[in-house]
This record gives C-alpha cells, sequence and structure tokens, in this order.
C-alpha cells in the first residue's frame, strides 16, 4: 500500500518537475511546479510527518504563489515562448542523471535497512512537538542563524521597497502633484 | 481496515454531496438575505418562497454552453474551476462536523480525516484553492482575468499571515493543532468558550477568513463594478458554478473553524444538543458573510495590504506575544 | 448684459452645502489616531445595524419595496402618453371621430393614415384609420388638436408586440361598446380643463 503510494507519488512529482523545467509556457511551468511541491507533503504525509507535510503544503504553496506574480508582470501566459535547445550534451547529460537517479530510487531500500536512526522518534510525543523539540535542541543554532538571516531580509526587503512609501499614489488629499501626473500622460 | 475504508469512503462521499448541495442553498439563502436587507423579496417564483430556484439555476449551470476562449490556454483554462472546487472539499475533510454518534452500535466519528494537524491541514487546503481563481485568471486571455488573478496574488500575500498568526495564540493555548482537541478542551460550557481568553485573535481570524473567502469587504478578485468578473470574466456554465461550489464551501469551512475553535464547537450548550449547537454557530458565521455584504462597501486592493501587513499583522504578533508571557508567567 | 450671464447655465437656486472633511492626516501619528478612532468609534457597527434594522422591518412589517410587476402596475398619471384611444359619444354609442383629418394634417411623425367617406346621413364615416406605431412618437398633438376629444391618450404602456398592427386598427382603441359605462374622459394633453366653466366668457358682442 505505502509502496504503491510512494512511487505514485514520486512518479508524478517528477514528471511534474520535468513538465516545469522543459515547458516553454509558463503557465503550464508554474502550475506544475506548485502541483510538484503539493504533491512532495505527500511523502511526509507516507512517512508519518504530518506537520512538516501540511508546512511544505502551506509554505510553497505561498511561494509558487509568489513566483507567479513575477511570472504575471514577465510574460504573457497563454503565448508559447520559442525557444531553441541547442546542445545536445545537455540532454545527453540530464537523461543520464535521470536515469542514474532512478536506479539510486529503486536501490536505496536495499541500502536502507543498515541505516540506524540517530534521533529516533521519541514514544509519546506529537508530530508538531517532536519537530519543535529536535528545532530548539540539536538544531537551535542553524534555527536561530536562519530566523536572523530571515529577519535581515524582512528588513532590507522593507528598506528597499519603502523608500517612497510616504508618496500614496491613491490616497492623495488633493495634492497638485496628482493634477501633473495627469497633465504629463495627456501630454504623452 | 476494510470497514475503516469503506467507511471513509461513505464519509467523503456524503461530504461532497451533503456540502455541494449546502453551497447551492447558502447561494439562495444569500440572494434572499440580501434581498431582505434591501426591502425586495428575492427568488419569489420557482416553488414555495422560491426555494426551488437553487434547482433551477443547477439545471441552468448543468446545460448552459461551456465556452472555453479562443486564445485561452485550454488545459489550464478547463482545470483551474476543478482545483477551487476540490480544495474546498479536501478542506472540508479534516473538519469534525458532529460530534460522535452511535448507530446500530456502530460509533461514528463525522470527521473524514483525523489528522493530528487538522487546523494547518485546513488552511493549507484552503490556500491551495486559490490557484484556482490565479490560474483561471491567467489562462483565459482576458485582461480583467490577468487583474483578476493579480489581485489574487495580493490576497493570498495579505491574509495567509493574519491567519496563521491570529491562530497561533489559540493554538499555544489548547497545545494541539487537533480540531478536536480544541473541541475537547471547551467542554466546560459557555464560559470555557476560547473567544472570552482570545477575542483580539477571534476578532483577526474572522477579517482573514473573510479575505480567504473572498467574501464582500476583500471582494477584490471579482468586484463586479472595478474588474466586470475578474477572474471569472470568461467562465461560464458548470465551470463558472464550479468556482461558487468552492466558494461556498470555503465560507461553511471557515465558520466551521470559528465556531470549532473559538466557540465552544460541538460541545453542549445549555439544553441544546451538540449538533444542533454547531449548526446554530455555523449559521450564525455564514449569516454574518451576508450580513456583512449587504452591509459594508469593500475596499480597494493597497487598502487590504495596508490593512493587513501593517494593523492586523503586528496585532497579531502582539497578540501572540502577550498570550506566551501570560502563559509562562 | 455681458456675456458672462448667458454663459451661466446654472439656472435656478443653488442650495449646494459643502460637506466638512476631516482634514486629511499628514504624519504618521495622524493616521494612526485617525485608524484608533474609526476603530473604537464603531460606524461599521451603525451599518450592520441599518441592514438588519431594514430586515426585520422587511420580514416582520411587510416593508418591501418590490413591485411584482406583470401582475401588479404601479399607477401612473392620467397625463401620461401612451398608446391611443379613440372614445366613444356616451349617449348614442357611436365613436366620436366625425373624420376632420386633424391628426392626420398636425402628426409631425406622420404616423396617421385616415380615410373618410360620406354616409348615407351625409356624414362623414371614417372607413380606415391606422396610427402606425413604429414612427408614432407620442407628442400629443393629435390628442390636442381633436376638437371632439375623440382620439386621446390611454394609459397601455406595455408596447412590445409582435407586430405593429396588434395596436393600430381603429376597433382596438376604440372603446368597446359594452365596456361604454367605464369610459373616462382623458385629463390630459388636449383636454378640457377641469375649471373650464370657470374660465368661459361671453363674447363680447355688443359693439
Amino acid at each position: 500500500m505505502e509502496q504503491i503510494a510512494f512511487y505514485l507519488f514520486s512518479v508524478l512529482t517528477i514528471g511534474l518537475f520535468l513538465v516545469t523545467v522543459l515547458s516553454n509556457n509558463v503557465l503550464y511551468a508554474m502550475t506544475s511546479l506548485a502541483a510538484g511541491m503539493v504533491l512532495i507533503s505527500g511523502f511526509f504525509f507516507l512517512l508519518g510527518a504530518d506537520f512538516l507535510g501540511v508546512v511544505q503544503l502551506v509554505v510553497y504553496v505561498g511561494a509558487v504563489m509568489a513566483l507567479y506574480s513575477f511570472g504575471m508582470m514577465f510574460f504573457d501566459a497563454t503565448k508559447d515562448i520559442k525557444e531553441k535547445n541547442t546542445s545536445s550534451y545537455l540532454v545527453f547529460f540530464l537523461s543520464g542523471m535521470i536515469a542514474l537517479t532512478l536506479v539510486i530510487m529503486f536501490s536505496a531500500p536495499i541500502m536502507g535497512e543498515n541505516i540506524i536512526a540517530s534521533y529516533p522518534i521519541m514514544a509519546g510525543a506529537t508530530n508538531p512537538q517532536a519537530v519543535g523539540l529536535v528545532l530548539f535542541t540539536k538544531y537551535l543554532v542553524p534555527f536561530e542563524v536562519a530566523a536572523v538571516m530571515l529577519l535581515v531580509a524582512m528588513i532590507s526587503g522593507i528598506i528597499l521597497a519603502g523608500k517612497k512609501m510616504d508618496d500614496s499614489l491613491t490616497t492623495k488629499d488633493e495634492n497638485h502633484e496628482e493634477d501633473d501626473t495627469f497633465s504629463r500622460k495627456d501630454i504623452k | 481496515m476494510d470497514a475503516i475504508i469503506i467507511e471513509t469512503i461513505v464519509k467523503a462521499a456524503l461530504v461532497i454531496a451533503v456540502f455541494s448541495a449546502l453551497a447551492g442553498f447558502g447561494t439562495f439563502i444569500e440572494r434572499k438575505i440580501l434581498a431582505f436587507m434591501q426591502r425586495r423579496l428575492g427568488p419569489m417564483h420557482v416553488g414555495p418562497f422560491g426555494i426551488l430556484q437553487i434547482a433551477a439555476d443547477g439545471i441552468k449551470l448543468f446545460t448552459k454552453e461551456d465556452i472555453i476562449p479562443q486564445h485561452a490556454n485550454k488545459f489550464i483554462f478547463m482545470i483551474a474551476p476543478i482545483i477551487t472546487a476540490a480544495t474546498a472539499f479536501i478542506a472540508l475533510a479534516a473538519v469534525p462536523i458532529f460530534p460522535e454518534f452511535t448507530v446500530f452500535g456502530y460509533t461514528i466519528h463525522p470527521i473524514v480525516a483525523d489528522i493530528n494537524v487538522g487546523i494547518l491541514f485546513i488552511l493549507g487546503a484552503m490556500a491551495s484553492g486559490l490557484y484556482g481563481p490565479l490560474l483561471a485568471g491567467m489562462a483565459q486571455a482576458n485582461k480583467w482575468g490577468i487583474i483578476g488573478s493579480a489581485r489574487t496574488a495580493i490576497l493570498f500575500m495579505s491574509y495567509e499571515v493574519v491567519t496563521g498568526l491570529s491562530l497561533l495564540a489559540p493554538i499555544m493555548l489548547v497545545g494541539s493543532l487537533s480540531l478536536i482537541d480544541f473541541n475537547a478542551a471547551q467542554t466546560g460550557g459557555v464560559g470555557e468558550w476560547l473567544v472570552w481568553q482570545q477575542p483580539v485573535a477571534f476578532i483577526l481570524f474572522i477579517i482573514a477568513g473573510f479575505a480567504e473567502t473572498n467574501r464582500t469587504p476583500f471582494d477584490i478578485l471579482e468586484h463586479e463594478a472595478e474588474i466586470i468578473s475578474g477572474y471569472a470574466t470568461e467562465y461560464s456554465g458548470m465551470r463558472w458554478g464550479m468556482f461558487f461550489i468552492g466558494e461556498y464551501a470555503n465560507m461553511i469551512t471557515i465558520s466551521f473553524m470559528a465556531s470549532l475553535i473559538f466557540f465552544g464547537g460541538f460541545n453542549e450548550w445549555g439544553i441544546l444538543p451538540g449538533g444542533l449547537a454547531i449548526l446554530l454557530k455555523v449559521s450564525f458565521f455564514f449569516f454574518l458573510m451576508l450580513w456583512v455584504r449587504a452591509s459594508w462597501p469593500h475596499i480597494r486592493p493597497d487598502q487590504l495590504m495596508w490593512l493587513c501587513w501593517k494593523v492586523l499583522m503586528p496585532i497579531a504578533i502582539l497578540n501572540v506575544l502577550i498570550t506566551g508571557l501570560v502563559m509562562m508567567l | 448684459m455681458s456675456l458672462n450671464k448667458f454663459k451661466d447655465r446654472n439656472v435656478g437656486v443653488q442650495n449646494y452645502t459643502l460637506i466638512e472633511h476631516e482634514a486629511f492626516p499628514q504624519t504618521g501619528g495622524e493616521k494612526f489616531a485617525r485608524v484608533l478612532k474609526r476603530t473604537i468609534k464603531g460606524e461599521l457597527f451603525v451599518g450592520l445595524w441599518v441592514t438588519m434594522r431594514t430586515m426585520i422591518l422587511a420580514l416582520f412589517n411587510g416593508e418591501i419595496h418590490t413591485v411584482k410587476y406583470p401582475f401588479e402596475k404601479l399607477p401612473i398619471s392620467p397625463r401620461y402618453r401612451a398608446i391611443h384611444d379613440m372614445l366613444r359619444l356616451l349617449e348614442s354609442g357611436h365613436y366620436r371621430c366625425i373624420g376632420c383629418g386633424l391628426c392626420e394634417k398636425i402628426c409631425i411623425a406622420d404616423c396617421i393614415k385616415m380615410d373618410t367617406k360620406y354616409d348615407e346621413n351625409q356624414r362623414k364615416e371614417v372607413t380606415e384609420y391606422t396610427i402606425n406605431f413604429g414612427r408614432c412618437i407620442f407628442c400629443g398633438y393629435c390628442a390636442e388638436v381633436c376638437p371632439e376629444l375623440a382620439i386621446v391618450h390611454g394609459g397601455r404602456y406595455e408596447t412590445a408586440s409582435q407586430q405593429r398592427a396588434s395596436f393600430s386598427i381603429f376597433d382596438d382603441m376604440l372603446t368597446p361598446i359594452d365596456a361604454l359605462k367605464e369610459q373616462k374622459e382623458y385629463p390630459g394633453f388636449g383636454a378640457v380643463s377641469p375649471n373650464a366653466d370657470d374660465n368661459i366668457k361671453k363674447t363680447p358682442l355688443a359693439y
């Protein structure tokens, strides 16, 4: 049962990500990316890591949505973009790597029998609790570093975007600048 | 094992059947209530009080021509409404609808899948439901549609943070992500309802829920007066209907979440049995959405972003901080 | 008189009042104060109460303003100019039209067509009378000019039809003979004013 589900999910995920990489249409690429991300959360559910699966769902749905908005700004979604793939070496290389990955995937269960988990699942702890325990004990330093990095990124994002935040284009109160922009547009 | 599978399938089928019917009924209720609030009669002619209008509309939607615009991206255009409807029902799968009851000596838990991270699952599923409008708007080769999908992205990025942060405080209090645990935490009657401990979180959640279900103060995706019908401009027939089934199912889900998390869920309420109590609460929240639609104007996208990022998110973070401090002391 | 006076198109008395706006908040603190004020003031709940009150009144007090149109109609003004009626003489029941042809002459849309002949009493008889409602602009000149108050405007304003002839046959416009008792004088355009009797003056014949 689990194996069927695993292979179904993996085939679907790889197929979808292939579409992401190979498609010329931004809409197909984005959609398959989002669907692949959603399907990856299926692996977490299969492993019994409900919390991580849901987090994967929530986080990547939002992240790909942000990518979509870039896609919307840069491309006409309904047109195919003509691209030429000139390098046949690249195709050879990629297909070889795919074959290698498949071999590793299928042989992984055999190798996996020898692996002993260094942090086995604690009895009685539910999923979020287990994640929390690991995050705040073993991985405390990377966690905090990641948090600081995100904070830095957020602050710099606000500074980059917020330079002209005080000049709202829509809520101007009978300002003369507004008239100017209109007249400039008219001249054009 | 087989019994569980059969039970789950039956439950899933029941949820889909009942809630798509309820979504249809929701459109009728909405039309009626909006009509009364505007001194009109609403649908009157089909059946008693116009109640068969749902059936008439259903027949119309099913038999209408399914138009796909010439330059649209056909595949994406066709699957977009299915995403909305499907994710709405997937989200409903993790909602405990009634208290458990016994039929012929067999105890039934009226929840399709009791995963222990129910709240996050519902939020995630509903969030991915917004891919429906997004893809629909981008695939239909229509400028109003593009604006609609751009606004979808805006809406999503605005409300998502607030929903998560507002629910964090009650989650900290209860110490679980399962809606059943939330329900169990409020068994002690009205006094134990979480809304008394977390009024701010409740208000934030309701505001974010309105945004999440694309209801009126934040219905920027398809506001008719501004962008024709936004993402649904080119849709017709059943595909258009599926967007609506999804929207109304989402409204019901949000109502269920608000009642379960903040208003005691399906516990007995005075003399009312639990099943009736939650029905009343859910109906009230559903009615609240219609009531607000009749009363308030909608806001601009930039106002939505301003509200969510500059007002609601700081309040939510403060709420979480204060809750944490109070719990530690 | 200057040219300015002609250019001023605001005819009538101007009673405009300017609505007082609050000053737009400039600083961040003022904005914050406004947000706080609007949040606490509960204006939104006033809006909620307004709609709720309307709903309660509509449900329990019957204050519903819907007119179920095909089943009930709003009264229209007596001076409304809809499809014409041809009236009859109250005493004899004969139609009032004397075939003078004034309405045909005055019709600015040129839509009235009539044909007459002398009958055995040497009285004008209307053999054919049609109004082309595809052209009629419902100006009311025919009713105004009619010396016998024979052609008037009725109240049939639902003028959608599959063919024009449905409205324009003389017999259709004529009051049915059995409904003669219900025939009402037309108070509108061209009719005698209610105080017509008072306005009658003796013709000054004595020079």
